[in-house]
């Protein structure tokens, strides 16, 4: 498996070096809606006298600058990906080799995100300059951040997965994509930082699986969070992702025999 | 002028009934739309159940200026970028020859050739958003603010029109300028709030590189009583030299197309 | 002589085209600077059409055909030179010229592919300003032509290669044009669909007296269409004449196909032997002496002889003919 890995890491930077400039570009859309909720909260802050419920505005820029990281190293676009595979009669070909299609769009996801890092920090360095941004973290924060994060896109790409298998439904899964990017924009922390949000919405966020992608892996990051709460949100995460990777193996299953029904 | 009416008339007419044969299609944008205006409201009222100004705008001010947002959103995505998407492709593939070979002014064809009609039940939401901010203003609407806001909508658009007119243009001697375009839909998130939230650099390009945040922010102006008639004039002498500027760049363009010398 | 419908004179197109050789620092290089190379894609043509003539234009690919319609069409602008066509300059691409005139390309397609043909001609019609009496004449006439009735209300995707190329055919010709350019018209389509084309061509120009330029690499499309050729070749005019006459010019010779029972001795006393197998031969006789030559073989040979065909040579061994000379032949007078 390794072997296979590293063959198609191989193949697919090759793949990639051709579309460096998209890359690039693409992780504009990681880096915009952030930056516009963080100036909008600024202002809703600075209306207020510096702090809205606990955050001051440095905290505002800190969970912000904390949630593109957590957004750009968690993006998955398989659903979109997969889609548009299928109509273009791609699928049937990966199927027919000993490898779950799977694992192709693994690499490409994480050779993207590897490439897009640096520029991403740097354009992250810009904003925390801009907004004054100050650390009020510890290093176990930091500890906690790494199995968080990679917990995070692991669940992010599995529920990316999940959609996905609606095609074999559907064919063209574009309002359920728009469906599951809507509620997670509502309930991933991403309008505002969980706590700031009406206790009804707080409710249903910890119960759905979005927070776990982005609210909580950028909570950690920026610091804060206790070590019990920090550990505790760990064990959210990973019961989330156990049945995310249940519910895509049923959804596969179950959509490889409608496939085949249909006719590959 | 009355033939450029009747054109326009057969392309929305051909585009409306190719649509309509996809009935499901267009009930289900109608629904994403909904859903999406109704998270974007929901987004605001989330930020306002914390303060009751924002930069001195108010809740009613700030949907208000929300519905604007998606009223200049569809009236693109209705009229221009259809068009345009498909000129990039034609300057790629050498179909734009056919434009030109028709006695019609080819900016006009090339921009209103294609439409995408389900995306004016985006600008009718818009628009409905909008009547419920003012209702939530309270104050009566004068028709000189009514005017002047429905002027400073249609500079929004031709600002915004002349943004994406000025970048296809690119693609005669670029190749990949698709990249130029997504840079530009990127910014366009940034009008859903008043620009003057932002810091400096991006309110001054949202003004004038990618001019969304003034097209969206001004006719919200105009109804927060902050912008008067000269104000209104001076956004419309702008438009107007940034329409002539890209039109100008088009024929430029056209020029090299064809090898026209200079 | 009347005004004629295109006017060419000393026409001339040349292309910049950058080159880039291939490498890292070559890259690098061609940021600072480009380095450009011209390409003479027309090299001072000049002829004149008359209304209602159907001429061929001919030339292997590369040679300066395409470019030269889109000259004639207003899409380029030329190099050097002057042209008129309908009396006014193409590139100026003023209305009344680009009502009156149609270029058709073979291999691209102007209508939308999403809807009928028939909505899309009604899009047509309001760009051309055409007149709705005038437009449901012509849309009769063409469609009775070009049997396009079962065509016109299908999605313009679901049609075939054939059936797609009728119809744009019809959309080219919506608006009544008094001139046609016709670039490879019959490109990519199977036999008969080519022939269909040509009998539309021929049949369109004679009831409506259209002009018609059309470009080829197929010669029977020239054959079956215009008397009148002009072939180019590296952006220079070959041969500007009849086609009859091209031929006689260039190949002066008649071809003798002789089949025998037995072997094939020894011919060359009847004209250049140009093949021969076991049993036929080729020969080549000088045109004038072709029945002459005729009757020699049939008396000598007697009941050795099993078959005999007298043809003309083939049209592409003239035109290849053509094309190898390089220099332009005097023009033949009609």
């Amino acid at each position: 498996m390794i072997r296979i890995y590293r063959q198609l890491l191989v193949a697919q930077i090759q793949a990639a070096a051709q579309y460096r400039i998209q890359a690039v570009l693409w992780m504009l859309f990681s880096i915009i809606r952030p930056v516009i909720f963080l100036a909008a909260w600024t202002a809703v802050s600075n209306a207020q006298g510096g702090s809205v419920g606990g955050y001051t505005t440095s905290d505002f820029a800190a969970y912000y600058i904390a949630l593109t990281i957590v957004g750009h190293l968690t993006t998955a676009w398989n659903s979109f990906e997969f889609e548009f595979e299928v109509r273009q009669g791609r699928l049937s070909p990966k199927l027919l080799r000993p490898l779950h299609p799977l694992h192709y769009s693994v690499v490409e996801n994480l050779i993207w995100k590897v490439t897009t890092f640096l520029p991403l920090m740097l354009v992250c360095a810009v904003i925390a300059l801009t907004f004054q941004v100050k650390w009020t973290g510890e290093w176990w924060h930091l500890v906690l951040f790494v199995p968080s994060i990679i917990l995070a896109a692991a669940l992010s790409f599995m529920i990316g997965w999940v959609v996905a298998t609606a095609t074999f439904w559907l064919q063209r899964i574009n309002t359920v994509n728009t469906l599951l990017q809507r509620t997670s924009f509502i309930f991933a922390g991403q309008i505002a930082p969980l706590s700031l949000m009406p206790t009804a919405l707080q409710v249903i966020s910890y119960s759905l699986p979005f927070a776990y992608v982005l609210a909580i892996p950028a909570e950690i990051l920026r610091g804060g969070v206790t070590i019990e709460r920090g550990l505790l949100y760990l064990v959210g995460q990973a019961v989330w992702l156990t049945l995310a990777i249940v519910a895509y193996r049923f959804a596969w299953r179950a959509g490889l025999r409608e496939y085949s029904a249909v006719g590959a | 002028m009355i033939r450029y009416l009747r054109m326009f008339r057969a392309f929305a007419s051909t585009e409306f009934q190719f649509e309509m044969e996809y009935r499901a299609n267009m009930y289900l944008s109608i629904f994403e739309m909904l859903l999406v205006i109704g998270t974007s409201i929901g987004a605001v009222l989330i930020m306002f159940g914390h303060t009751t100004t924002m930069n001195g705008w108010t809740l009613p001010q700030m949907i208000v200026l929300l519905g604007v947002y998606y009223v200049i959103q569809g009236g693109v995505s209705l009229l221009f970028s259809p068009s345009f998407e498909r000129l990039m492709e034609h300057v790629r593939v050498g179909t734009l020859d056919f434009h030109l070979l028709k006695p019609v002014n080819t900016q006009f064809l090339v921009s209103t050739r294609h439409l995408k009609v389900i995306r004016g039940a985006d600008l009718l939401l818009g628009l409905a958003v909008v009547i419920v901010g003012l209702v939530q203003v309270g104050e009566q609407v004068g028709i000189a603010q009514a005017l002047m806001f429905a002027l400073s909508l249609i500079f929004g658009w031709a600002l915004v029109y002349s943004l994406l007119l000025g970048l296809v243009t690119l693609s005669f001697w670029f190749v990949r300028v698709e990249n130029l375009l997504a840079i530009f839909w990127a910014f366009t998130e940034a009008g859903r709030f008043p620009v003057d939230v932002y810091p400096l650099w991006l309110r001054v390009s949202l003004s004038t590189v990618v001019p969304i945040g003034i097209a969206v922010t001004a006719p919200a102006n105009v109804i927060a009583g902050r912008m008067d008639w000269v104000a209104v004039a001076v956004l419309g002498a702008g438009t107007v030299l940034t329409v002539g500027i890209a039109s100008a760049l088009w024929r430029w363009g056209l020029k090299s197309y064809t090898g026209a010398s200079a | 002589m009347e005004t004629p419908v295109v006017d060419v004179r000393a026409l001339r197109k040349v292309y910049r085209v950058t080159e880039r050789e291939t490498g890292l620092a070559a890259t690098f290089r061609s940021f600072v600077k480009r380095r450009y190379r011209e390409v003479l894609a027309v090299d001072g043509i000049t002829f004149r059409i008359d209304p209602g003539e159907v001429v061929g234009f001919l030339g292997p690919n590369g040679a300066g055909k395409t470019t030269t319609l889109k000259m004639l069409s207003g899409l380029l602008h030329p190099t050097g030179g002057e042209a008129t066509v309908l009396g006014h300059v193409p590139w100026r691409r003023e209305g009344d010229f680009l009502r009156g005139m149609t270029l058709l390309m073979g291999n691209r397609s102007q209508l939308v592919w999403d809807i009928p043909a028939a909505d899309s001609f009604l899009v047509l019609k309001e760009i051309y300003a055409v007149p709705a009496a005038q437009y449901k004449r012509t849309l009769d006439e063409l469609t009775e032509l070009l049997e396009l009735q079962p065509l016109l209300h299908k999605p313009v995707r679901g049609l075939s290669l054939g059936e797609r190329m009728k119809v744009e055919f019809a959309a080219g010709l919506l608006h009544s044009p008094g001139v046609a350019f016709l670039d490879e018209p019959t490109l990519g389509l199977d036999i008969s669909m080519q022939g269909r084309i040509r009998r539309f061509v021929a049949e369109y120009n004679q009831r409506s007296g259209a002009t018609i330029l059309l470009t080829s690499h197929y010669m029977d499309d020239v054959v079956a269409l215009c008397r009148r050729v002009i072939v180019i070749h590296h952006g220079v005019l070959l041969y500007d004449g009849a086609l009859a006459d091209l031929a006689e010019r260039m190949a002066p010779y008649k071809r003798i196909t002789v089949t025998l029972r037995g072997d094939v001795g020894d011919l060359a006393a009847f004209g250049d032997v140009v093949s021969s197998t076991e049993n036929t031969a080729t020969i080549h006789v000088p045109r004038t002496q072709a029945g002459e030559r005729t009757a020699r073989l049939v008396r000598e040979l007697g009941d050795q002889l099993a078959d005999i065909s007298v043809e003309d040579p083939p049209i592409e061994e003239v035109i290849d003919k053509v094309f190898t000379s390089e220099r332009p032949l005097a023009e033949a007078t009609a």
